[in-house]
């Protein structure tokens, strides 16, 4: 099981390669898993028989945790877990592994690294900004990706009990926080950044429509989106300028 | 502004790079407007021009989050081809302009994907007999299939945007009006990320944060 | 009343839970329905450190829910009340008072066909989702507040 770890690891990279709405990411699970699963064949290939149809089975998560997903699984194999239980625990893990990553990744270190080279790039270190937040953005995905399929191999089943006791639920708060702050603080310097050198009434006007904006996506949510309110006022304000006489 | 045929192939090949970024491989955050208008405006030469409508169509991305399964728009093609297209213009006058083709085409993108999700879905029922039996060769083939497709989907969304934007370039009247355009684009912009902000922050600590961080900025903005 | 969503998700508590739905509306806690979950210390432990630690998350058997609905909405902290399918969810409006139920996420399986990307329905589901239109619960498919809601007419 050991000799597949770097093959699982890159495979995982791509754990949403075949994303659709019947599987979602279980086709990438099990491909991820194959790796894993191979010294199986060999100690009981009836056994590995069922891992393998098992292991490409529905299944979604945040995919930079699918790897304790993969390594609890194929480690359960190994134990021998019965099979229906291995199925529970596949389907329990999809809720859980999903709102840890998403509030870790997507709602918390996303933001504020972008938040963070939206500030740097406004005070001048563009390339150093992008540079570094790209560098640091990575380095913990690496290294959480890493964590993940080595806490799966190792735990098995218990999975769950080692992801609660670990460092993920309890960093969520303070990466939450630097979040909030850093986009906080990227909202006026993004908008003084774009409009610098401009005269007041563009200044004036770009403050208006976002107050319009933020009225409109208020009161007309969900239909008003952000990307549809600018769609819609963007045109006609093209229209606007090319024909006004 | 000429362009190269090594420019082109390499804006070509980044606009797939951050299209297939956003969901297939490697996730490595390349698909987000700000790095894909830099890389764009790197390969033209015109980083300027690559950070200022990175930034704008990043601050439209912050109000989406991917949570779950969501359906959200694929910017990264949209915001290589406005890059293009602002490329050698005025800055005031063409960042308005550029935006709205960047979200035209982050919406086809967006549909794009959907799309994918059911070709691959098909690739899944031709494949159902290898998928039932544990075949490892099926699950491999499914697995190719589907980053090939999304590699494809990528490459002719970029090539669209980046082919109709150097079209277009020539053709499109920049005057200083075109500056109302650009101050509405900036003021959607903030208030798109604005609105993704406050929701994302929910009612507790983060919220404070934020309100301390949005302090924070308007004094840097007021000292600039 | 303080239970703000009704919602039917296989996926139970998820990020669109969590995070999508949660943030906004300001949840405080989140009611689980399921008689499998609520039997089972492990499933537990995993839905709970899928919620931030402000907001309580309960497990509840549907037996739980004609003596405890009353107390759950009477409570004013702002909640959300999940199952994992479409019978409990039957099963919990006929213990307590339900006005609007939310389909967040009902995925594939055999028998079922897409009626929107994260809606697969059977037949069957269909049906009971119209008996519960009748009698007076509205049903709608949304899987976030910033997409659009989707009448049950539409997903026939």
């Amino acid at each position: 099981m050991r000799r597949g770890f770097l093959r699982a690891s890159l495979r995982l990279l791509a754990v949403q390669g075949a994303w659709n709405y019947e599987r979602m990411t279980g086709v990438g699970i099990g491909y991820a898993a194959e790796p894993l699963l191979e010294d199986l064949q060999a100690e009981d290939p009836a056994r590995h028989a069922e891992a393998a149809v098992r292991s490409a089975e529905y299944f979604n998560s945040h995919p930079y945790l699918a790897g304790l997903a993969v390594g609890a699984l194929a480690r359960a194999e190994y134990d021998q877990v019965p099979g229906a239980q291995i199925t529970r625990l596949r389907t329990a893990l999809t809720g859980p592994l999903g709102s840890l990553g998403d509030q870790f990744f997507w709602a918390g270190l996303v933001p504020a690294v972008v938040g963070g080279m939206i500030v740097g790039q406004v005070a001048g270190y563009g390339w150093w900004a992008l540079g570094l937040g790209l560098f640091l953005y990575n380095a913990v995905r690496l290294a959480t990706g890493h964590w993940a399929l080595r806490t799966g191999l190792e735990t098995g089943a218990r999975v769950g009990h080692a992801v609660a006791e670990s460092w993920l639920p309890r960093s969520i708060p303070q990466v939450g926080v630097a979040a909030g702050f850093l986009v906080g603080m990227a909202l006026p310097l993004a908008m003084v950044g774009l409009l610098d050198g401009q005269p007041s009434w563009a200044v004036l006007i770009a403050a208006g429509t976002m107050l319009v904006a933020l009225a409109a996506g208020w009161r007309f949510s969900p239909r008003v989106t952000s990307v549809r309110f600018g769609l819609a006022v963007l045109s006609l304000t093209v229209l606007l300028a090319w024909s006004w006489p | 502004m000429p362009v190269s045929w090594a420019q082109l192939f390499g804006l070509l090949g980044w606009g797939t790079l951050v299209g297939v970024d956003l969901v297939s491989f490697p996730q490595a955050l390349l698909s987000r407007p700000l790095i894909a208008g830099a890389g764009a405006g790197l390969v033209l030469g015109e980083p300027e021009a690559g950070f200022k409508i990175g930034l704008v169509l990043e601050l439209f991305a912050l109000d989406v989050l991917p949570v779950g399964a969501a359906r959200y728009p694929d910017y990264g093609a949209g915001v290589v081809g406005a890059v293009v297209l602002a490329s050698g213009a005025e800055p005031t006058f063409v960042l308005g302009i550029a935006t709205l083709y960047a979200l035209l085409f982050a919406t086809l993108g967006g549909w794009s994907l959907q799309w994918l999700r059911r070709v691959n879905g098909r690739t899944l029922e031709s494949a159902a007999a290898g998928l039932a039996a544990g075949d490892a060769a099926t699950i491999r083939s499914v697995q190719y299939r589907g980053v090939a497709g999304d590699l494809v989907r990528s490459a002719l969304l970029t090539a669209l945007a980046v082919g109709v934007a150097f079209w277009l370039r020539p053709r499109l009247p920049l005057t200083e009006r075109m500056e109302l355009v650009s101050a509405v684009a900036v003021g959607t912009a903030v208030a798109a990320a604005a609105s993704g902000a406050i929701r994302s922050a929910g009612r507790e600590a983060r919220l404070r944060w934020l309100a301390a961080g949005a302090g924070l900025g308007l004094l840097m903005a007021a000292l600039r | 009343m303080a239970i703000v969503l009704y919602r039917v998700d296989d996926r139970l508590v998820h990020g669109q839970v969590v995070i999508g739905w949660g943030r906004p509306l300001g949840i405080s806690r989140i009611v689980l329905v399921d008689d499998d979950v609520a039997g089972s210390d492990w499933e537990q432990e995993l839905y709970r450190m899928a919620v931030p630690a402000e907001i309580e998350l309960r497990f509840a058997r549907v037996a739980d829910v004609a003596a405890q609905g009353a107390a759950w909405a009477a409570d004013p902290r702002p909640t959300i009340l999940l199952t994992g399918d479409i019978a409990t969810m039957a099963a919990v409006s006929h213990a307590m008072p339900v006005g609007r139920v939310n389909l967040g996420g009902l995925h594939h399986k055999p028998g079922r066909s897409e009626r929107l990307p994260f809606i697969f329905l059977a037949e069957d589901d269909l049906r009971q989702l119209q008996q519960l239109e009748r009698e007076g619960v509205e049903v709608t498919a949304q899987d976030l507040p910033t997409s659009s809601p989707v009448s049950l007419g539409a997903l026939t």
